[in-house]
């Protein structure tokens, strides 16, 4: 092949190598869905013997979890706080438990609906939100647990669970 | 730096996460005779979680009866995978829900825990 031809068959290969590069498509599909995140572990604090409390006065760290919807009123949030611990040392005594669920972060100005919205049941363990505007929320979970009648909780380690749904509607 | 940001948001929120889609799944015939699939598809980026739990319930949240291939799905840390729910003609008008929840193993000792459960509702 002669020199002037390669000359010009190198740049035009370059071009169509070029072009056909940057007609690779990437695709992807936006569907209807919840998501939960577990944002923030929690831990409980120890303030006095008697009390396990995950807010942070009492030296504690609240659980959050994050909600992520796509779609709106397509699901509802429903998160139930502990009422015994999953493991622990032997307690022979009745633990008293109290907590709340509320809506931390949002997304949308418009989700501060949510926490007016809320229904508690279950004795106040169960709190469900109707997730009636798409994007992301943040529940906050507050957990406390006290022992018998200002008896000091055990030594050991102990673990409470939190079962956080998405129910689609 | 907003876009830092969502993008920080963004990767910290899915290094934990539990999906279940699609949120109305439909069932249709599958290649046995009477019985009826939908198709599902779990997703784990929870790193503590490596099972999840299949279930079907009807609209009071009462057990339908199903089958599938495990109803406890091992899986694995950012995994994907896709699951077939088949149910009987004759309990086909009462399913309503198909659900999956997070087992959490005994070994897993951190001190408040989240079960998660996704349900999608059958159309």
């Amino acid at each position: 092949m002669k020199l002037k031809n390669l000359l010009f068959l190198i740049p035009a290969a370059t071009v169509l190598s070029t072009n056909a590069a940057a007609n690779i498509p990437i695709s992807g599909t936006v569907e209807s869905k919840c998501v939960i995140m577990t944002d923030t572990d929690g831990l409980y604090g120890n303030p006095t013997a008697d009390k396990l409390s995950t807010t942070a006065a009492d030296g504690g760290v609240v659980p959050i979890i994050r909600y992520d919807i796509i779609t709106a009123s397509a699901y509802k949030a429903v998160i139930t706080t502990p009422s015994s611990f999953s493991s622990s040392p032997n307690l022979p005594d009745t633990v008293d438990w109290t907590s709340s669920t509320t809506v931390g972060q949002t997304s949308d100005a418009g989700m501060s609906a949510f926490e007016s919205g809320k229904v508690v049941y279950n004795n106040s363990h169960t709190t469900e939100f109707d997730l009636t505007i798409a994007g992301s929320v943040w529940f906050n979970v507050s957990s406390v647990a006290e022992y018998g009648y200002g008896k000091a909780f055990p030594s050991g380690n102990y673990t409470a669970l939190i079962t956080a749904e998405c129910i689609a509607q | 730096m907003k876009v830092f940001v969502l993008v920080l948001g963004l990767l910290s929120g899915y290094a934990s996460a539990h999906q279940f889609t699609p949120t109305y799944p439909e069932l249709s015939p599958s290649h046995m005779t009477g019985v009826y699939k939908a198709e599902m598809i779990l997703f784990n980026t929870r790193k503590e979680i490596e099972y999840y739990a299949l279930n079907v319930f009807d609209k009071d949240w009462a057990p339908v009866r199903f089958a599938t291939e495990n109803r406890l799905v091992k899986i694995d840390y950012e995994e994907r995978k896709y699951v077939n729910i088949y149910i009987s003609k004759k309990d086909v008008k009462d399913a309503s829900y198909i659900c999956s929840k997070s087992k959490i193993l005994s070994s897993v000792k951190d001190t408040s825990i989240v079960a998660s459960r996704i349900c999608s509702k059958i159309k």
